[in-house]
């Protein structure tokens, strides 16, 4: 059960971050680029990048109640950061408000997950000039449409997930079979599912 | 202040703004499929038309509100730990539920029907607003069944020092989900009702050369606000009676809390009633040609947001000192956090919501006056672009 469990979040983990990844490294390249371009390209793909943060940290909550807040609110004010570049960053793109804006937003989203890393870790704080980096890697494979690169810089930007989860431990703190068992055959079905449905808003908006 | 209030303060900050979106999301989803079936069915332009000009402001509104839900759905981790670890095996369940089936297909849903529009086979594209819509629902009905256990915890045993879920059915059969779930959406609905009347009722008054559009906009209004009036203050009066069974030292919990519930009920009484009177004045437009009605059209927009507001801070204010009723009190639900921390947390969140929130209205009014018949966008005309 364990096992299945961190299986499914370390899905979700790896989708949010292959995926919202190349959103945030468009924005950290936005001054580097023709922007309306990048952005458009970015488009399609958007909300249904993000999303895969929501689905992962509502697993979180459901399948492991008393790490979820240890996690979080021991980061409080590291995820205050990471939350408002999120908005900026949602808001700006989604409404093609200032690209300095976007810019800003993805700079914060990923030191926040840099430094959420480097508490995980124990590392000092330059570590989470890492995340920024491997995203803007992967942004620039996915802008430049570099697409027998993208598997490796997706891998790169989910790197950080088994590094995290192997500081955890998560015995003890994971909920009662009773409600994993029902979340099991709601979360099963459902991400695939969304993985296809993802996949044919790629393949309908490139048509 | 203290951190417990901090974070009370901020959760229902960001709760009350998250539910503004929210009311207009559903409301607009449902007359969409309105407007869309028509519209695959008949192939008439104007109702293609239609869903285009709503579909936008649609499109604009949930683009804003996805933001606030995803701090909202942080806030549990970051100032509330203490309750997901004392009931998150039972509380999480349908968090956890909403999250996965209802908004993560949700938005998938959506953003198949945004672009495929124009490019998908005519049914297939209405079936996706369908499941977009029935998501959208699918999400009211999870958090009311997470809010309803908060309310009156049942489905549970405890086991040491934490709740253990043991009757799922339970939580989706409690009397103060069943009856507060038609309540909300109702709610939604009236708000979508009086949205769509006030905005084309600024058209009539603006003279807009479009008025075979804003009347079938403006009859559609007032018909869903009457008929969703009379279930919404339905549902309100038999809540009040589950609430005073359940939780009969509600109306003690604070010494102004029977100042929301009183303006909700009046909010409520008076929609309903206003919604019935203009009815028959649809009739050969009499209510367009008197005029005087279209601008407390316009200023009605906004009342039916503030009554739903009211409405949660009766609910919510009222279950205090408790975070799951009689089981964990509020401060023995909040985060080792220091004060300051959250302090932090409740000036940035707060500054940027009230921001998204005016952005939405500037953004909403703008894609308003424009009127139908933009200019098709390069990607899909129901993305937004300024």
């Amino acid at each position: 059960m364990e096992t299945l469990w961190l299986v499914v979040l370390g899905t979700l983990a790896t989708g949010y971050f292959t995926l919202a990844g190349f959103d945030y490294g468009t924005g950290l390249l936005l001054p580097f680029r023709r922007r309306d371009e990048a952005l458009s390209r970015m488009t399609p793909f958007f909300l249904g990048n993000e999303v895969w943060l929501v689905a992962a940290v509502g697993v979180l909550l459901a399948a492991f109640p008393r790490l979820e807040g240890e996690l979080l609110s021991g980061s409080h004010s590291v995820f205050t950061l990471l939350l408002a570049g999120l908005v900026l960053f949602m808001a700006a793109v989604q409404l093609r408000l200032w690209w300095w804006l976007v810019f800003t937003g993805a700079l914060m989203v990923s030191v926040g997950w840099g430094l959420f890393l480097a508490h995980l870790l124990d590392a000092p704080p330059f570590v989470a000039l890492v995340m920024p980096v491997l995203f803007a890697v992967h942004g620039w494979v996915f802008q430049n449409r570099r697409w027998a690169l993208f598997p490796v810089s997706a891998a790169l930007c989910a790197l950080p997930i088994p590094l995290a989860f192997g500081t955890i431990d998560v015995s003890g703190l994971m909920a009662h079979p009773a409600t994993l068992t029902l979340l099991a055959w709601v979360a099963i079905p459902v991400i695939p599912l969304v993985v296809v449905l993802q996949w044919s808003i790629v393949a309908i908006s490139s048509r | 202040m203290s951190a417990v209030d901090l974070a009370r303060l901020q959760f229902a900050t960001t709760t009350s703004f998250h539910f503004l979106f929210v009311l207009l999301t559903l409301g607009l989803v449902t007359l969409l499929v309105v407007m869309q079936t028509r519209f695959t069915i008949t192939g008439a332009r104007v109702h293609e038309r239609m869903t285009l000009f709503w579909g936008r402001i649609y499109v604009i509104n949930y683009a804003l509100g996805i933001v606030t839900g995803i701090v909202m759905e942080f806030q549990f981790g970051l100032n509330w730990s203490g309750l997901a670890t004392y009931a998150g095996d039972v509380f999480g369940a349908p968090l956890a539920v909403e999250t996965l089936v209802a908004f993560f297909l949700e938005s998938t849903f959506l953003g198949l029907w945004i672009f495929g529009w124009g490019k998908l086979n005519r049914w297939l594209h209405l079936s996706l607003l369908y499941l977009t819509a029935l998501t959208a629902f699918a999400s009211a009905f999870w958090i009311m069944a997470a809010n309803g256990f908060l309310q009156n915890p049942v489905g549970h045993r405890v086991d040491g020092n934490v709740l253990r879920l043991t009757d799922f059915g339970a939580l989706l059969t409690n009397p103060a989900f069943v009856h507060a779930l038609p309540h909300v959406i109702s709610a939604a609905l009236t708000v979508g009702g009086v949205f769509l009347t006030g905005v084309s009722a600024y058209h009539f008054i603006k003279r807009t050369p479009e008025a075979d559009f804003f009347r079938r906009s403006l009859r559609m209004g007032v018909v869903t606000t009457a008929l969703a009036t009379p279930v919404l203050f339905t549902f309100g009066i038999t809540q009040l009676n589950v609430v005073s069974e359940l939780q009969p030292h509600k109306n003690e919990a604070a010494s102004w809390i029977g100042l929301p519930l009183g303006f909700m009920i009046l909010i409520g009484l008076g929609l309903t009633v206003v919604s019935w009177l203009t009815l028959p004045l649809l009739a050969r437009d009499a209510v367009i040609r008197m005029r005087f009605p279209l601008y407390l059209m316009v200023i009605g927009i906004p009342v039916p947001f503030a009554a739903a507001i009211f409405g949660w801070l009766y609910r919510e204010v009222g279950r205090q000192p408790w975070v799951v009723y009689g089981l964990l009190r509020t401060e023995d639900a909040v985060s080792h956090v220091d004060a300051g921390q959250i302090l932090l947390s409740l000036i940035v969140f707060t500054s940027l919501f009230v921001v998204l929130a005016g952005v939405d209205w500037v953004l909403i009014a703008r894609a308003v006056r424009r009127g139908p018949d933009v200019a098709p966008a390069p990607v899909s005309p129901l993305v937004v672009t300024l």
